[in-house]
């Protein structure tokens, strides 16, 4: 069935990349008294201190210094597409998820502006955020479908090692769960590749097991069952024993989830 | 019918069917053979029940859907909610009409059509007719109705599992590669796959072996025992103006189904006729 699993494909884009959780509404004002001194270009030197662990005023805070600036060194990064998404995923209330990814595609847009092309941080965070932009928008998500797949096949090209293999697995996701052909871009044998490659060149990721063993399961091969337990119970192992910060919580559902399935095929 | 369609139906039709619900009124929807999660697939359609009832102007959260993709719970499902209106496939509208006194409402329509072909595609050149497929591999995602493939499709004059060594799938590409690459010798397309075969690069051109006979699109079907003919005529009414409305055009649009057409039930007659002498 298409609809059902296009839906399901945007909220699982929601699992790949960062951290989730319930948090208190955002503010949306921007720069507030309580935000740290801090400048852009600081910023984007240690964007490597702001992710899944960073508390959400932090988060909001950068947001506002990059949503600030103007200096295109700074606007043709990825940071503010990233820290948008880390906001969007961590926020539960549609309207306010909404603003922040479609935030975070308007800096990944201005980044492409400014010639970041080449920059696959910068489709992949874009599609990330797509993603969530149209979740709850049938038409607008089967309408960017197409985008989302070029976009993810450009980080795919550029970046493959991202976030973990993030690209591998976020385009394998989008094979996996979108309406299979002829009426979306889902296709079960590319969804196996990209998450067979993703698993096995980034094996300390705990989705990369899962969304692999969700393909070989979808796959329908019955000679792969051992597989997809193997799989499951790696994926497991590594976020049970892993710091995963505010995406343990979230990841581990996907995982309940999916061990349901596998209890209710017997 | 199409699994979007079937969605789609099942969106529009939800606040049709419960005017003045106090109660949520349950569609059940069977769709065999999807490789779909049901309760994600109910989640989904609630997401676009919401919108149907705002489009309709219906009190929200009036309706709610049962999804399966299980024959056998559709059936279990049919027999204990006894739903007034359903969405079913042609083929188990067949089957379960007499049982649950089923009457066809609404079909779509589809590039001007209410009704599609099947086709037996092969590589080209490889075979000339059916026959020479006896004993061949034919794959394919509609073989899960093989009741229905057999019967109504070839029409009764092939025992599917004897005549084919079948090899079900659930994505139709799936298929189409293999065929591609020599590993099946045939696979059977609705009329949507067909249609979306020029958007594939196939190293080796397919042609079709077997075209069937038109077959009516399925749509939304109500049980004649439990709803009146003022209800149904309502129903299908109110699906007939769907498409038209601002709103429930852009689902419309989205799945193709330029509109949705009252059924006349002589359409369904030759298939029911088919179905039964094929027992």
């Amino acid at each position: 069935m298409q609809i059902p699993r296009l839906l399901t494909a945007t909220a699982t884009l929601a699992l790949l990349v960062g951290c989730a959780g319930p948090q208190p509404a955002p503010e949306q004002s921007g720069l507030t008294a309580a935000c740290p001194p801090q400048n852009a270009t600081s910023l984007v030197a240690e964007q490597g201190t702001l992710g899944p662990t960073s508390n959400t005023a932090t988060l909001q805070c950068a947001v506002a210094v990059l949503r600030n600036s103007q200096d295109p060194a700074v606007r043709r990064t990825a940071l503010g597409s990233r820290l948008c998404l880390l906001l969007a995923e961590r926020e539960t209330n549609p309207e306010y998820r909404e603003k922040f990814a479609t935030e975070g595609v308007d800096f990944a847009e201005a980044a492409l502006a400014l010639k970041a092309d080449n920059d696959g941080a910068v489709h992949y965070y874009l599609a990330a955020n797509l993603g969530l932009a149209v979740r709850e928008h049938i038409t607008l998500a089967m309408g960017n479908l197409n985008r989302l797949e070029r976009e993810m096949k450009l980080a795919v090209d550029l970046s493959p090692n991202l976030d973990y293999g993030g690209p591998l697995r976020l385009l394998g996701t989008l094979y996996l769960k979108a309406p299979a052909w002829p009426n979306g871009v889902g296709d079960i044998d590319k969804a196996l590749e990209l998450l067979g490659k993703a698993a096995k060149e980034h094996p300390t990721h705990p989705l990369n097991h899962l969304f692999y063993a969700q393909a070989l399961w979808e796959a329908g091969d019955t000679s792969t069952l051992s597989q997809v337990k193997t799989e499951f119970a790696l994926g497991e192992k590594l976020l049970a024993e892993g710091d995963w910060g505010y995406n343990k919580a979230p990841w581990q559902k996907e995982f309940a989830d999916f061990q349901q399935t596998l209890k209710e095929a017997g | 019918m199409r699994k979007t369609h079937l969605i789609l139906l099942a969106s529009l039709l939800a606040p049709l069917s419960a005017i003045a619900a106090t109660t949520p009124e349950t569609i059940v929807v069977c769709y065999p053979g999807g490789a779909v999660n049901a309760k994600e697939a109910n989640g989904a359609m609630g997401s676009m029940l919401r919108v149907v009832e705002r489009v309709g102007q219906w009190q929200a959260n009036s309706f709610n859907s049962l999804f399966t993709a299980k024959s056998d719970e559709c059936r279990q499902q049919m027999a204990e909610k006894k739903p007034k209106f359903a969405i079913t496939s042609l083929g188990l509208f067949l089957e379960m009409r007499a049982t649950h006194n089923l009457v066809p409402v609404v079909q779509p329509k589809i590039k001007g059509r209410t009704s599609e072909r099947y086709r037996v595609m092969a590589q080209k050149g490889k075979f000339q007719n059916l026959e020479q497929l006896k004993g061949k591999t034919l794959g394919g995602t509609v073989l899960e109705e093989q009741a229905f493939i057999g019967k109504i499709v070839f029409a009764g004059k092939y025992d599917l599992a004897s005549f084919f060594a079948l090899k079900p799938s659930n994505q139709a590409i799936r298929s189409l590669r293999a065929v591609d690459k020599g590993e099946l010798d045939a696979v059977i397309l609705n009329e949507q796959q067909f249609g979306g075969l020029a958007s594939l690069q196939m190293k080796t051109p397919l042609e079709a072996v077997f075209t069937s006979e038109e077959i009516p699109l399925m749509g939304v079907v109500a049980n004649s025992a439990t709803t009146s003919a003022e209800e149904r005529a309502r129903f299908g009414k109110a699906l007939e103006g769907m498409c038209s409305d601002p709103e429930g055009k852009k689902l419309c649009d989205l799945f193709g189904v330029e509109a949705f057409a009252s059924v006349d039930a002589a359409v369904f007659e030759p298939m029911i006729k088919l179905w039964d002498a094929g027992k």
